[in-house]
């Protein structure tokens, strides 16, 4: 087994002086390489702020937050930075890409902020573009994508710096039935054929039906974390 | 990706592009007067005053006394003639005296001259505006400056007195009539120089074939200090000044000149980065979200600093071009056309020897520092908006 996220006791409390709101409280959390998970529970509950959190976008009051054996709260501001770009891979719930930038010129961002060289981004962004579905757009601008087309787009970007965990924050929310059934697809793909870790929250039942093991939040707090037997997939499943 | 940024808000952008450029071309325009007029003052100083190079004997400018003369200058002049740089010699016999006639009297610096060598060096036949100067036969004729005239209230024909002293200290008094009157640009020169001829001079002055002053004008502006280098090894024993030297105050003056037109461009540039700082913050307001996102997905503080750096500078330097080819195309109309200031200073400027139909220059030489200056504005206005950037906090800015 190989673990990528192991949290203990993790506390996030925003406005502690005032009115103080414990977003995230004393979360205890552990996934493997290729888990495939979603983060369920009503709006308000907690998801964004843990999925940051774990990101390293921000920092909890208390606990800590291994990833792939780094402690992420101990890093400091600029170093935190350099592991976003390194172990992380991100997809937000929308404007995820720069607009003046062509779909291609977004995936390769990353990759030349990592120096990477030439051509090693160039085979990437191929394999990338195909897994996506997205061959014939490469030049095309995000504002000329369809909402579905720019998420996967974002999936791609995510993917491109090779990271140990792919964190999406509701990427279906803003997307048709249609579009948010394909972007799935690609992510259970990507998943299967790079063996890539996924967590991403949701409130969309269809969504979570996707995932083979669902972590649901209520007050900041875990309030149950199910495996969703499938022996059908070879991909180890651990409850916690 | 800087680039594409700029385009994002065409009109803002345009809108700060075309202000740059039409900055420069003030600035430049500016500039190019002050250069026009500095060549034309130039070439007044040059060509009708004190010419390229003067020699003395080095102790005749501490006290102007008759004895400190040029031995033999005939000589030295043909000498210097047969150079091939030298396009003019003239050579002077000057004594510091007073005119006197019925009406009036005044101080002068008589100068004796061959009329002919010395319309070559300073045009003095073009600034006559009555008679026809030190020609003829008839002895001791003197021409006068129009404002000297109007002063001792003396016209062509009228007779005068000049009293000098000798080279062996003698006063010396001769009576001079007035064949001629001229006017240059220099009114003050007008007022105080009189010229006679050479030999009548040198006659009343006993120094036979001395002089005092030896102007040498040069075929071309270039070779004025290989020039002066040749004749000072020549002849160690005068001191050879070049214009620079002999008129100092015109240095002084393209050197002051060049000063203000850098000032000007400075105040400016100055003026339009303030507007460059506010479209940069407005720029960046409106990308909040964006660079959060940037941040959080990892780009550092150097490459997010250099990414504003770069637009800021992309977005001042892209004024650059157009404000250079403007600024040279309305100076190169201007360079035909001329421009009449008279209206506005007219007399004013005459009196300090300005001409008052301008030719701006486009300044070809100064364009690296223009740029230079430009470039800074640029940094120096990037700053700000990059430091701002980097003050996001990516989870908070994406929020929004
Ligand atoms: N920046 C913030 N300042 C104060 N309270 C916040 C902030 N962000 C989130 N919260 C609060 O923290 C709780 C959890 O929010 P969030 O993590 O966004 O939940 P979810 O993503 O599940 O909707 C909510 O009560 C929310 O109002
Ligand atoms: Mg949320």
């Amino acid at each position: 087994m190989d673990t990528i996220i192991d949290a203990h006791h993790v506390t996030k409390t925003y406005n502690p002086k005032t009115i103080p709101v414990v977003a995230v409280n004393s979360v205890h959390m552990h996934l493997e390489r290729g888990e495939f998970t979603a983060l369920v529970g009503p709006s308000g509950s907690g998801k964004t702020t843990l999925l940051n959190l774990i990101g390293g976008l921000d920092k909890p009051d208390t606990g800590s937050i291994m990833i792939h054996g780094t402690d992420i709260t101990r890093l400091s501001a600029n170093q935190l930075i350099d592991f976003r770009l390194r172990n992380i891979g991100f997809v937000f719930q929308a404007f995820n890409l720069i607009p003046v930038l062509s779909a291609r010129e977004n995936v390769e961002l990353i990759m030349q902020l990592q120096g990477l060289p030439k051509n090693e981004i160039n085979q990437r962004v191929e394999t990338l573009f195909h897994q996506i579905g997205l061959e014939d757009k490469l030049d095309t601008r995000p504002a000329q994508l369809s909402g579905g087309q720019q998420q996967r787009v974002a999936v791609a970007r995510a993917l491109a710096s090779r990271p140990q965990v792919v964190l999406a924050d509701e990427p279906t929310a803003n997307l048709d039935s249609k579009s948010a059934a394909n972007l799935l697809d690609i992510m259970a793909k990507l998943n299967q054929e790079e063996n890539m870790t996924f967590i991403f929250s949701t409130h969309d039942q269809r969504v979570i039906e996707r995932a083979r093991r669902v972590i649901t939040l209520v007050d900041g707090k875990i309030f149950s974390d199910t495996a969703v037997v499938d022996t059908s997939l070879p991909h180890g499943i651990s409850p916690a | 990706m800087a680039w594409r940024n700029i385009w994002r808000n065409k009109v803002r952008s345009v809108v700060i592009i075309t202000s740059i450029a039409l900055g420069l071309v003030a600035g430049i325009f500016i500039m190019g007067l002050y250069d026009g007029m500095l060549t034309d003052r130039l070439n007044t100083v040059i060509r009708q005053e004190v010419s390229h190079l003067q020699l003395h004997n080095p102790e005749f400018q501490k006290d102007y006394e008759a004895i400190y003369s040029i031995e033999h200058a005939m000589e030295i002049v043909e000498l210097i003639r047969s150079e091939d740089y030298v396009k003019a010699v003239s050579a002077r016999t000057i004594a510091h005296g007073m005119l006197a006639t019925s009406t009036g009297s005044a101080g002068v610096q008589i100068t004796g001259v061959q009329q002919d060598d010395e319309h070559l060096v300073s045009r003095l036949n073009d600034k006559l505006i009555e008679g026809e100067g030190l020609v003829g036969d008839r002895r001791n004729p003197i021409v006068i400056g129009k404002k000297l005239a109007d002063k001792v209230k003396i016209s062509l024909g009228s007779k005068l007195v000049l009293t000098f002293t000798d080279r062996e200290y003698n006063i010396v008094s001769a009576a001079f009539r007035v064949t001629g009157i001229y006017q240059s640009a220099n009114a003050p020169l007008d007022e105080r120089n009189v010229y006679v001829q050479s030999a009548d001079l040198n006659r009343l002055m006993l120094l036979e074939d001395a002089c005092h002053e030896i102007a040498v004008l040069l075929n071309s502006d270039n070779e004025l200090v290989v020039a002066q280098q040749k004749l000072s090894g020549r002849y160690p024993e005068l001191m050879i000044e070049n214009w620079q030297q002999l008129s100092p105050e015109t240095k002084l003056m393209i050197e002051t000149t060049d000063t203000y037109s850098i000032i000007f461009i400075g105040i400016i540039m100055l003026a339009l980065m303030f507007g460059i700082i506010n479209t940069m913050l407005m720029a960046i307001l409106e990308r909040t979200r964006e660079i959060g996102m940037l941040v959080a997905l990892g780009m550092n503080k150097l490459r997010l600093f250099l990414l504003v750096l770069w637009e800021t500078v992309l977005l001042t330097l892209a004024g650059a071009p157009f404000g250079l080819i403007l600024s040279w195309l309305v100076i190169m109309y201007f360079n035909q056309s001329g421009i009449d200031i008279s209206s506005f200073s007219g007399a004013a400027m005459s009196g300090f020897g300005f001409s008052s139909l301008l030719y701006p220059e486009f300044p070809w030489l100064k364009i690296p520092l223009v740029l230079y200056i430009v470039g800074v504005t640029a940094l120096l206005a990037s700053l700000f908006p990059s430091y701002k950037a980097l003050r996001l906090v990516p989870v908070e800015a994406m929020r929004q």
